[in-house]
């Protein structure tokens, strides 16, 4: 059996790429890609933990959040396409617009 | 029911009046002067048959007392002091009144006339039968009030305003030492009996204070350097509430400008409210000034110097009022001077001074109504456009003459021939006489009579300047309506005759307040407290002493008469501004100059703006400071909000990690 440690560091892994991503991506597709690697890093811990407590609660949890993970990237999906229409780009760091 | 029952009725009804007067005025012919004169009128009465009453049984003495507070109470005392008082006081108020209906006829704002001078007689009345000083205090400051308001009656004119600001920050400063004297006597009470006060026992009350003078005679404080017993400390405190009120040196500037109100107004607080209260609080709290032995001495000098200070001052004026505001300010030194000269003569200086009070009420009265009948007559009070007024107005000017006859003290010594000023006045020098004699200084005396003969040189001057003589200018002038004359004719007998048959009375029934049945205390033991001796008897000065003011007197209407009717005397070569004497009495020693310009201005007034206005900045500095600071931290932390998405992760980052630090840290030490 694969021990406990791996799952998180794999977890570790993945998170750390995806907030590498999220902190130097300029592309909004990219980040939201990122933001979902960093969801997804948790939900390999959460199964993890619940796999080795034999406890469904942290898969029920896991699958939650795949659920809102799905449902936000559908609105990050929307949210780019509309600054696109008016921007024509989704480079976030032309979007200060929420500045002061 | 006996007739103390309605006691207390004597300064509710002017008080009655006053409302309905203020609020009804309008509605009622002569703006509702009747009310006052009617609810005053009773008053008078009570008084009356209250004083006839306690002459005749002089244990009749009316108290009624209620609870106020644990220690305190409120309450009424009608003893011999307090009957004569409020016998005169609703007398002149009364008569004034009546001349006022006239006096006042032509003005438009007659019912807050008479509404304010039905308040003024109501507070003076109250403070006069206070049984215990706080409410002696509350009533003192509410004649302060209503001096205040009637002074300014005519608010529109700006020296009338200021006037009345005058006389009441002036009375201000007495006011302050007054409730410090109250303040430091109750917490010394207080001290007296462990702060466990008795059943029944009201500390402000004039016979709990009374009863505790040993007491507070022992405790004293040094003040620079000097051991001063707390009596004494009390009892000028309370006499420089006294000075305010009273108009003594060197609080009496406002009383002169407080000719600025109506005359009839001057007449009252000249004669019946307002300057008297500062003799009456003197007169009430003897008891403590005869066991203070630097008090009294204070008084006298203070007294004696007011007289002369005032007299010198009278000389020189041209305005009829303000010669007689100098002389009320004169005289009123010398009842201070009789209260003062008690360190010799005892409880008897109670009655002289009072006498001279109530002498004085009566022709101070007549004479500031006379000179209001002239000028409500002429239009004019500056003496130097007037002359021969006696051809047109012949009762107003007979009436004047028997009051100036009676200021300047006419009379022949050891009979019973003599105006009522003479009865009262004579006694008040002779006993400075004796106080020379006894305490070894002279200078009360001469002063006195030094201020008896410019008494009868100033007050012949304006006589013979105003009623004798050619007119000097074109004025019209007619005689007064009845309602003015006939006050006028009543207070000019009273002028003449009163003294005559009641000076001996009088003093005797006034001197006996402090032996009767509610404050008895024995003068005799309190003096010898004071370290006083009292002159075992009087009576007996020399022939020329008792002549003395007589002939001074006459001496002063002589020259009146040699320079401002014969004119066998020029004194023009000194009635220059040239003159430095002359310039310096008719700049009224530069009070004014020195007061407001010098002491006011340059030294209250600018170092007041000179702390504040460092305080300001110093407020402005610290306040710049903190909105500074508070505006550069938001223009620095503005900075951090880029609106870049990438700096905020790396912030929440950072922070996430920091927490993290943090969390370990901290269950590590734990």
């Amino acid at each position: 059996m694969i021990p406990l440690n791996f799952y998180l560091a794999l977890s570790a892994i993945v998170f750390s790429i995806g907030l590498y991503g999220f902190m130097t991506q300029k592309n909004g597709i990219r980040i939201l890609m990122c933001v979902e690697l960093m969801l997804n890093s948790a939900n390999i811990n959460l199964v993890a933990f619940s796999s080795y407590n034999d406890d469904m609660t942290g898969q029920v949890f896991a699958l939650f959040a795949i659920a809102l993970a799905a449902a936000e990237a559908a609105i990050g999906f929307a949210i780019m396409m509309s600054i696109y229409k008016m921007r024509d780009s989704i480079n976030l760091d032309d979007l200060n617009v929420l500045r002061w | 029911m006996p007739i103390g029952d309605f006691a207390f009725l004597i300064p509710v009804l002017p008080a009655l009046a006053f409302v309905l007067t203020f609020f009804l005025g309008k509605k009622l012919p002569q703006g509702g002067a009747i009310i006052p004169i009617a609810a005053i009128a009773a008053s008078f009465v009570i008084s009356l048959i209250i004083t006839i009453n306690l002459l005749q049984n002089p244990e009749e003495v009316v108290t009624q007392s209620y609870q106020w507070f644990s220690a305190f109470n409120l309450g009424i005392l009608i003893d011999p002091l307090a009957a004569v008082m409020l016998t005169m006081v609703t007398f002149v108020s009364l008569l004034i009144h009546i001349y006022s209906v006239g006096y006042m006829s032509h003005e438009p704002a007659k019912s807050r006339y008479f509404a304010e001078t039905a308040l003024f007689t109501a507070s003076m009345l109250s403070l006069i039968l206070s049984d215990n000083i706080l409410q002696l205090f509350i009533s003192w400051e509410l004649v302060g009030l209503c001096s205040f308001l009637l002074i300014g009656f005519w608010y529109q004119k700006p020296s009338a305003a200021s006037a009345a600001k005058k006389a009441f920050l002036t009375t201000r400063i007495g006011d302050v030492m007054f409730l410090a004297g109250i303040v430091l006597l109750t917490t010394d009470l207080f001290k007296i009996v462990n702060g466990t006060i008795p059943e029944q026992l009201y500390m402000l009350r004039f016979d709990t204070m009374f009863h505790y003078i040993p007491e507070l005679n022992a405790m004293s404080s040094t003040i620079l350097g000097f051991e001063v017993s707390h009596l004494t400390l009390i009892t000028l405190l309370f006499f420089g509430g006294a000075v305010g009120k009273s108009g003594q040196f060197p609080l009496h500037v406002w009383l002169p400008d407080a000719m600025e109100g109506p005359t009839t107004v001057s007449a009252l607080i000249h004669a019946a409210t307002m300057v008297t209260a500062g003799v009456y609080l003197v007169a009430r709290t003897f008891p403590m000034f005869i066991a203070a032995p630097d008090s009294l001495i204070v008084v006298a000098y203070l007294g004696a110097f007011t007289a002369i200070f005032a007299a010198t001052m009278g000389v020189v004026m041209n305005d009829i009022k303000r010669v007689l505001a100098y002389s009320t300010v004169s005289q009123l030194g010398y009842m201070m001077l009789g209260l003062g000269v008690g360190a010799v003569i005892g409880a008897e200086a109670v009655g002289v001074s009072i006498f001279h009070l109530v002498s004085h009420a009566f022709f101070k009265a007549l004479l500031f109504l006379c000179a209001g009948s002239v000028i409500h007559a002429v239009g004019t009070h500056d003496m130097r456009q007037l002359g021969g007024v006696a051809k047109v107005m012949p009762i107003t000017a007979a009436t004047m003459v028997a009051a100036s006859l009676a200021l300047a003290g006419f009379g022949i010594p050891k009979t019973i021939v003599g105006t009522t000023g003479f009865f009262s006045k004579d006694p008040i020098i002779e006993f400075a006489y004796l106080f020379g004699a006894e305490g070894g200084s002279w200078l009360p005396y001469i002063f006195a009579i030094i201020a008896a003969l410019l008494t009868s040189f100033y007050i012949f001057r304006l006589i013979f300047m105003t009623f004798a003589g050619e007119p000097r200018t074109d004025y019209g002038g007619h005689e007064s309506p009845a309602t003015m004359t006939v006050p006028l004719a009543i207070l000019g007998i009273f002028a003449l005759f009163f003294g005559a048959i009641s000076a001996k009375t009088f003093t005797h029934f006034v001197s006996e307040t402090f032996h009767n049945n509610f404050v008895h205390v024995d003068i005799h033991a309190l003096a010898e407290l004071g370290n006083y001796h009292i002159a075992a008897e009087h009576g007996h000065e020399p022939l020329l002493i008792i002549w003395m003011p007589i002939i001074v007197a006459t001496i002063g209407l002589v020259l009146a008469y040699l320079i401002y009717y014969q004119r066998a005397i020029d004194v023009s070569r000194f009635v220059t501004r040239e003159n430095p004497l002359y310039k310096l009495l008719y700049n009224r020693y530069y009070q004014n100059e020195i007061l407001t310009e010098f002491f006011a201005v340059k030294i209250v007034y600018e170092s007041i703006s000179m702390a504040t206005y460092y305080l300001d900045r110093g407020f402005d500095w610290i306040v710049k400071l903190l909105s500074d600071i508070v505006f550069e931290a938001g223009e620095a932390f503005r900075q951090v909000q880029t609106g870049n998405i990438r700096h905020y992760a790396t912030a929440v980052v950072l922070g996430v990690s920091l927490l993290v630090v943090l969390v370990k840290l901290v269950m590590e030490v734990i």
